[in-house]
């Protein structure tokens, strides 16, 4: 297995840990952005940015169910936009271990974040990412 | 600058053409656009080609412009290639202006061009994700989601906010259809009822299929020259370009306030020109979702929040209103071959200003007309690319 994006995701190697993604913060003006970049967005300062820790959680702000799949994908899937505490809004797929049903989610719902495939399909079942399930959703991730 | 002036166009028809090459769909659109405007290849001192899978898609990954171009007999003169996602050919266009604005050439060409039907529609809906930005696109990102949810537009949230219902969305698509069934270049020419709208399949909630363009192959071009010139070309009508406005998306972090990009690309448009919203006689905007029209109208500065619906209830967008939107039958029902789609929004603009539009002509004729473009995705929650052209005549 190896990662999508390693510059993006933590995953810890103490198992009692929980993976995290990772972002940039400003020195000087805060934001929190992700993925990292060099040069702050708000401030465009060049090189403020440290690498910060943020996602274990996150509410989501906007969801759908697409009927049709890119190449590499299956249909039907969960696409949602979460608000991190830490301050940004990030695109993200749903873990498997939620069903893909109308009303199974909502706006405003707690999420938390876990690593798995990016889909179930050939192309992408060896590569793994960070996705999204309701946080009263199962056990530890 | 020079004032400038389209003085021929020309668009081969929208749809499946999967035996035809880009090049030869590209042909027809440049050489009605020159036989239009009265000219030959040996005029042309620059041209621009815009074109945005065609590496992908066909394999041509370079020089498609030059490619394209010189299976037309025009070779030689500056050939500028440009992808811009689904803005590419108002990028050429807004390229070969500056060319004859500026003093650089007297005359030039601007080509947009696509082929997306290429017998695998999973290659092509995944070349259409590569117009985001790859970290999006990787995680399956696609533009229908966009629409359907992302911050910028959210068309799930207007439900909420504004009010509007599943038959709202379907509005425009109804309108459209009506004004692509009369014109022969279109993709889908069958009119359509709000009920078909409604109940066709969802593709991503909330969208239906018949709120989404599909995919298409299609060319249009124009040849652009300076004003004082267009004269010894043709006896038709020279239509100026009035104001050509290219921006890119902003980085925008939750709580940016800024307006929208749309926006703020319209105002500079409007400023350029010297003219505002409300004396626009004809409009042809980015609808490559349906229900995004309903937005593009706040945006562009021809409503208040929340009421798009209402200028199609009210007749004001309609082929009969005051403020036609989308005659040609826009991106849902003429057609949206992404790279092609600018410069077809620019002919159709030019046929209905000259009273070349047939059973779709806008009466009477439009003086004043603008076209909106746009493309791409950015991690920053925008689009990567604005463009917006004001038509006088």
């Amino acid at each position: 297995m190896k990662l999508l994006n390693p510059a993006n995701l933590r995953i810890p190697s103490e198992p009692r840990d929980t993976p995290c993604l990772l972002g940039g913060r400003c020195q000087e003006c805060g934001h929190v952005v992700f993925p990292k970049m060099p040069v702050c967005p708000a401030c465009r300062r060049n090189e403020t940015m440290d690498e910060v820790e943020i996602g274990r959680t996150g509410k989501i702000y906007s969801h759908t169910i697409a009927h049709v799949a890119p190449q590499g994908f299956s249909a039907p899937f969960f696409q949602i936009f979460v608000d991190l505490p830490e301050g940004p809004r990030i695109f993200a797929l749903v873990g498997s271990e939620c069903p893909v049903e109308p009303g199974v989610l909502e706006d405003g719902m707690e999420m938390r974040l876990v690593v798995e495939p990016v889909a179930d399909t050939p192309a992408r079942k060896d590569v793994l990412t960070y996705k999204y399930v309701p946080a009263h959703l199962g056990g530890s991730a | 600058m020079r004032e400038v002036s389209i003085i021929g166009v020309g668009a081969h028809p929208t749809g499946r053409f999967v035996e035809k090459p880009l090049k030869a769909i590209a042909y027809s659109a440049i050489w009605d656009a020159l036989n239009d405007a009265g000219a030959a290849p040996a005029d042309l001192q620059a041209a621009y080609v815009g074109n945005s899978l065609g590496g992908l898609l066909t394999g041509q990954e370079g020089v498609r412009g030059q490619v394209v171009l010189q299976h037309s007999g025009i070779t030689g003169i500056p050939i500028v290639n440009v992808e811009n996602a689904c803005a590419s050919a108002m990028t050429a266009l807004r390229g070969a202006w500056l060319e004859v604005a500026s003093g650089a050439a007297d005359v030039a060409l601007a080509v947009g061009v696509e082929k997306m039907n290429v017998g695998d529609s999973a290659r092509t809906i995944g070349a259409l994700s590569a117009l985001s930005e790859l970290e999006l696109s990787e995680m399956g990102m696609q533009f229908t989601t966009s629409y359907a949810i992302h911050p910028k537009i959210n068309l799930k949230a207007r439900m909420q906010e504004y009010g509007w219902t599943i038959r709202d969305f379907a509005k425009p698509a109804v309108k459209n259809s009506f004004n692509g069934s009369l014109n022969p270049l279109a993709q889908h020419r069958r009119p359509l009822s709000i009920e078909e709208v409604v109940q066709s399949r969802i593709i991503v909630d909330p969208l239906t299929l018949l709120m989404c363009s599909s995919i298409s192959d299609g060319a249009a071009a124009a040849v652009l020259c300076t004003s004082d010139r267009a004269a010894r070309f043709t006896s038709k009508k020279p239509i100026q370009i009035a104001s050509c406005v290219l921006r890119s998306g902003e980085y925008r972090l939750v709580d940016d306030e800024r307006a929208d990009s749309a926006t703020t690309t319209a105002l500079a448009a409007y400023q350029q020109a010297g003219i505002g919203p409300g004396e626009l006689q004809a409009i042809e905007l980015h609808d490559a979702m349906a229900p995004a029209e309903l937005m593009l109208y706040e945006r562009l500065g021809l409503c208040g929040p929340g009421e798009g619906p209402m200028l199609i209830d009210d007749h004001v967008t309609t082929l009969d209103g005051r403020q036609p939107v989308n005659p040609s039958g826009g991106l849902c029902s003429r057609g949206h071959p992404v790279g092609a789609t600018g410069l077809l929004q620019i002919c159709e603009l030019v046929w209905q200003m000259r009273g070349q539009a047939g059973p779709r002509q806008i009466e009477p004729r439009p003086k004043v007309t603008m076209a909106q473009n746009q493309g791409g995705l950015l991690l920053g929650q925008d689009s990567a690319v604005y463009a917006t052209t004001i038509l006088t005549a």
